[in-house]
């Protein structure tokens, strides 16, 4: 994921970078924290082939910044068309 | 320059040290007879090959075959969508696309294959994917990386021709009905009378209903939270089913027949394809993918610490073909019986579908491609491993039908006898109490004898849960992929079908048109259901006729796919490389051809479905007519199969020749290079 991010630029949440201010004590590393959980359960869910929708509202600011973008349920709507109804997901 | 000379003698010192490591492996495993060996030497024979493998060969097919480019832009660069075209870090594809590949084949077939002892197979799945199966994955990956993810039949359509790309498209649907139906056999095999294993398993199904919904309606898209809750209450499920078993009307609800299951399959299968997605096949995949990834985990570690003795001769003597559990020689069915693992056609169907639209970069396909199949052949070792570790007695006591046995322990011992295992008086019984069973006798299939040396093997470690809980969850999780691809593959076998008819009639095409999907779908089913209902009541199990053409059939797939890469190979003007796929191309077709044949015509009727027929004709046998039709039946489709490859192999060659004959431009269909925005 590190290359996405040189990449796009400072993608991150606001007050990213938690390594480099090791001043920032309490609320810092507690902000640290959740992100590093955050990021855990993004690579869980990219592992298992879930939805992850701050992904796509990423993407989508990235790249289509003047549309609106779908709302969650939406989006789980049509993931799921897109990834269970054609092809085959899961070998033998 | 000095630090670079310490680094390449250092790193030329490890290589040696793990090839040395490697061979001391394999020759523990090929002389040491008479005596238990520990599991690490398989372990590491197999896991030092994968690494040199890995190191060498896959950077020679990436460097020199394929010259695979940092700095072409991959489609999830180009055509990035937020939903199927996505960058993703290459070790998070890399547990995708394993999770994607990794089923119930790889757990099956070495548990077959075990019959044969535990060498023929460790040697096959070794040697198999690092020529073959790893091949495979990495060719049509990179192929249909370059060509913006197109899927293995498009491919076999624009660059050998159409007639080679339907014979895909027919190969692709036949296996997928027969794979449906083994893998449905093996499950009922596993849950008939078994209260424990069936009130689980149909638990499974009001948990994902209840995750459906929840991921549907309540909270949208939190797949997390709804596979949180969903494991949970399986587990509930799983320890409940105990208390199910042991109460006297609860486990008369719950003990059913191998028909009336096999029936249930069916319904069921036909409506996980005729319902919405979202209600049952998603959050059933995800339950399950969660369930492989962390049991496959737990197994690994597991074996790890416990480095189990194997128990099984490295040769047992049913390598001439007297096999009791299936019919024939160790050449060729050991390499067929033994398909996901080694070599899977059925990958390049996951290698050309949703994995190529997910590299960030071209360089990570060999990590991907390569690395990602090497893990599987890993996880059939486990499986041989864990076979291996049973009693040889236990293991054929399991394995063999109820026809072969005789009726009772006495002559079940008997029979044993004569195989030169001695089956103590009272073992089968002891065996079938710990596991929570009524009896282990003949539990055809192979996911009862892995499940009970995975829960020798989990229980080692973690002894608290009791070998019956372990086994009990190792059925489960068997049994719970197993009914994710049945119906995940019902609807992509309906899709095809729906393509295929649509072209005749076009109403038939619209994917979202009821009554196409009712037509479509129930004849997808009966498909599978019919050759699913032939095995379970076959005298024999079934598993003896059916898992031997499943093996063909994905076998002649992968020779299609490669087939596929070859004329990739050579159109890109790099003939000089074709061995790389060449090579396990002529292996595979002479193995699948000479196994069908075999299964077809031999005179033996124990092995050729033809004799077998020939056999039954004018016997008093119940059934025989219909028998001999159901063999008549395997016959033809066996000859299907072999007919297909036939057809795409001269193809084929026929575009290799006009190429290397200089009558047809050197040329493929790639997208034009774009350079990468992404930095070093």
């Amino acid at each position: 994921m590190g290359t996405d991010e040189r990449r796009h630029g400072g993608t991150g949440a606001p007050g990213h970078g938690g390594k480099q201010r090791p001043a920032a004590a309490g609320h810092g590393a507690s902000a640290g924290l959740r992100e590093g959980i955050g990021k855990a359960l993004s690579v869980v869910r990219q592992v298992v082939g879930a939805p992850d929708y701050e992904r796509y509202l990423e993407h989508h600011r990235r790249c289509h910044a003047g549309a609106a973008p779908l709302g969650r349920r939406e989006f789980y709507a049509e993931f799921v068309t897109w990834r269970f109804g054609s092809g085959p997901t899961r070998c033998c | 320059m000095l630090a670079l000379h310490m680094r390449r003698l250092l790193s030329a010192l490890v290589w040696t040290a793990i090839g040395v490591l490697g061979a001391t492996g394999f020759g523990i495993l090929a002389l040491r007879r008479g005596e238990t060996i520990s599991a690490a030497w398989l372990l590491v024979a197999g896991v030092a090959s994968y690494f040199i493998a890995y190191r060498f060969y896959s950077r020679f097919i990436c460097l020199r075959v394929f010259s695979l480019d940092a700095r072409r832009a991959t489609p999830a660069e180009r055509l990035g969508n937020g939903r199927d075209y996505v960058p993703t870090n290459r070790w998070v594809l890399f547990g995708h696309h394993f999770a994607a590949i990794a089923g119930a084949g790889p757990l099956i077939g070495p548990t077959l294959a075990a019959q044969f002892g535990f060498l023929p197979g460790t040697l096959w799945l070794v040697a198999g994917v690092v020529l073959g199966g790893a091949v495979q994955d990495l060719t049509i990956l990179v192929a249909s990386l370059r060509r913006d993810g197109k899927s293995l039949g498009e491919m076999a359509k624009q660059e050998v021709n159409s007639v080679a790309g339907t014979a895909a498209m027919v190969a692709i649907l036949a296996i997928m009905v027969i794979l449906l139906a083994v893998l449905a056999l093996v499950v009922v095999n596993a849950l008939k009378a078994s209260p424990w294993g069936l009130f689980t398993i149909a638990c499974t199904i009001p948990i994902a209903l209840l995750m459906g919904w929840w991921m549907k309606a309540v909270r949208p898209g939190r797949v997390l939270e709804a596979s949180a809750m969903g494991v949970a209450l399986l587990l509930l499920a799983l320890v409940a089913g105990r208390w199910v078993s042991l109460d006297p009307t609860w486990s008369r609800w719950f003990t059913w027949t191998g028909p009336s299951l096999a029936w249930a399959i069916i319904i069921y299968g036909f409506a996980a394809s005729a319902l919405p997605v979202w209600l049952l096949l998603t959050p059933r995949d995800y339950l399950s993918t969660f369930l492989k990834i962390g049991t496959v985990l737990f197994l690994a570690v597991a074996i790890l610490i416990l480095l189990p003795p194997i128990r099984m001769p490295a040769l047992t003597r049913f390598v001439d073909g007297t096999g009791p559990v299936f019919a024939g020689k160790v050449f060729p069915f050991a390499f067929i019986t033994i398909a996901c693992g080694a070599i899977s056609g059925f990958h390049a169907l996951v290698a050309s579908g949703t994995t190529p639209k997910m590299l960030m970069r071209e360089t990570d396909a060999r990590l991907i491609g390569y690395g990602g199949m090497l893990m599987e052949s890993f996880v059939g070792l486990m499986a041989m491993i864990a076979a291996a570790t049973l009693d040889p007695a236990v293991y054929f006591a399991m394995n063999v039908p109820a026809a072969t046995l005789g009726p009772d322990a006495a002559s079940a011992a008997g029979k044993i006898a004569e195989w030169g295992f001695t089956l103590q008086p009272g073992t089968m019984e002891t065996l079938a109490r710990q596991m929570g069973e009524t009896t282990l006798f003949s539990r055809t299939g192979g996911a009862p004898s892995l499940a009970v040396g995975m829960a020798g093997i989990l229980g080692g470690v973690v002894s608290g849960p009791g070998l019956a809980l372990w086994y009990h969850f190792a059925i489960m999780f068997e049994a719970l992929f197993i009914l994710t691809t049945v119906d995940a593959g019902t609807r992509v076998g309906r899709f095809m079908l729906q393509e295929l008819v649509g072209h005749v009639w076009k109403p038939m095409g619209r994917t979202s048109w009821y009554p196409s999907i009712l037509t479509t779908s129930a004849l997808v089913v009966a498909g599978w259901g019919y050759f699913l209902y032939q095995g379970v009541v076959d005298p024999l199990g079934g598993i003896n006729s059916l898992w031997p053409l499943f093996g063909i059939a994905n076998q002649l797939l992968a020779a299609v796919a490669l087939c596929v890469g070859t004329t990739i190979i050579v159109k890109m003007g790099r003939s000089r490389f074709a061995w790389v796929t060449v090579l396990p191309l002529c292996w595979l077709v002479s193995v699948t051809l000479m196994a069908g044949w075999q299964k077809v015509f031999s005179p033996d009727p124990r092995l050729g479905f033809l004799s077998h027929a020939a056999s039954l004709a004018g016997s008093s046998v119940p059934n025989a007519a219909r028998m001999i039709f159901n063999d008549r039946l395997d016959a033809a489709l066996a000859l299907v199969f072999m007919a297909v490859v036939v057809v795409v192999i001269a193809a084929s060659a026929r575009e290799w020749w006009l190429v290397l004959s200089g009558r047809k431009a050197p040329l493929v269909h790639e997208t034009p290079f774009v350079e990468t925005a992404y930095g070093d």
